[in-house]
């Protein structure tokens, strides 16, 4: 993908980020209390509802996908040579694969797995 | 200045950064919004990991109230709490400093463009840029308040 699409991804991520990320904090410390909202039984009926677990996987997704591109993009501040881009446009992508996997993994335990 | 220099100049990575040499606001905001930006994805990158233990951690199955009681027995104390202050200060700075660049980079709070004139300093910002990262101070640091206030003294 091109630079200047790149950027643009960073943008709208990072809009979309300030508006989940600002309900996220709502919801941890205006809505509930604050030791409410970490209770075990709170953070499971979010996560059983439609709507929250939608809400965290793309949370997760927009979050992960900003903050590795920021990386990548401060990355290619420091130094321009075709290897170094190569490497850290795939490092990126990896990264983004994998941490969204694994938080997607708790948000599909969460929500599907049987209580312990 | 010899090609040499002048490339070892352009190159100076992180030490750029750090070197606060001639810095002025606009200077000082691109320094935050870097250093909280990498600072936040670390934190996220904890929180991935804590977060996974309310389904029992990496080799869970399913929501677990004993794993869950476990890692907050770890971070559910005065230093974790200090650490979620932090992060909200940097958030919020991070978050309202960044809509300001997005607005810069479409041209809707660019000032407008004048004729070099002698002795040729730089221009800083316009004012509209200049009150927005104020504004992201000042909203930072009412937003670490009210942090403070929902997880030491129970409000929210």
């Amino acid at each position: 993908m091109r630079e200047s699409r790149l950027m643009l991804v960073q943008y709208a991520t990072a809009v979309a980020a300030v508006a989940l990320v600002s309900l996220h904090l709502i919801m941890q410390g205006v809505i509930y209390p604050y030791a409410t909202a970490i209770s075990f039984n709170n953070i499971l009926s979010v996560y059983r509802n439609g709507f929250y677990a939608i809400f965290l996987e793309a949370l997760l997704v927009v979050v992960l996908v900003h903050g590795f591109n920021g990386v990548r993009i401060i990355l290619k501040e420091f130094r321009q040579s075709k290897p170094w881009n190569m490497w850290v446009d795939a490092g990126t992508v990896l990264a983004i694969v994998v941490t969204v996997a694994y938080g997607t993994r708790t948000v599909i335990l969460a929500v599907f797995g049987g209580t312990a | 200045m010899a090609v040499g220099e002048e490339r070892a100049k352009n190159r100076r990575g992180i030490r750029g950064w750090l070197d606060p040499y001639h810095y002025n606001a606009e200077r000082w905001a691109y320094l935050f919004q870097r250093v909280t930006g990498v600072a936040i994805l670390l934190y996220v990158l904890g929180h991935l990991g804590d977060t996974s233990f309310f389904v029992g951690g990496p080799t869970g199955t399913g929501p677990s109230p004993s794993a869950w009681k476990f890692i907050g027995s770890i971070f559910e104390n005065s230093f974790g709490h200090l650490i979620l202050i932090l992060v909200v200060l940097v958030v919020f700075f991070h978050g309202i400093n960044g809509i300001r660049l997005i607005l810069a980079e479409f041209g809707l709070i660019l000032r407008k463009p004048s004729a070099i004139e002698y002795p040729y300093k730089p221009k800083g910002l316009g004012q509209g840029q200049r009150i927005l990262i104020y504004v992201a101070i000042v909203v930072a640091v009412a937003a670490a308040v009210w942090a403070f206030l929902v997880l030491f003294e129970g409000m929210g």
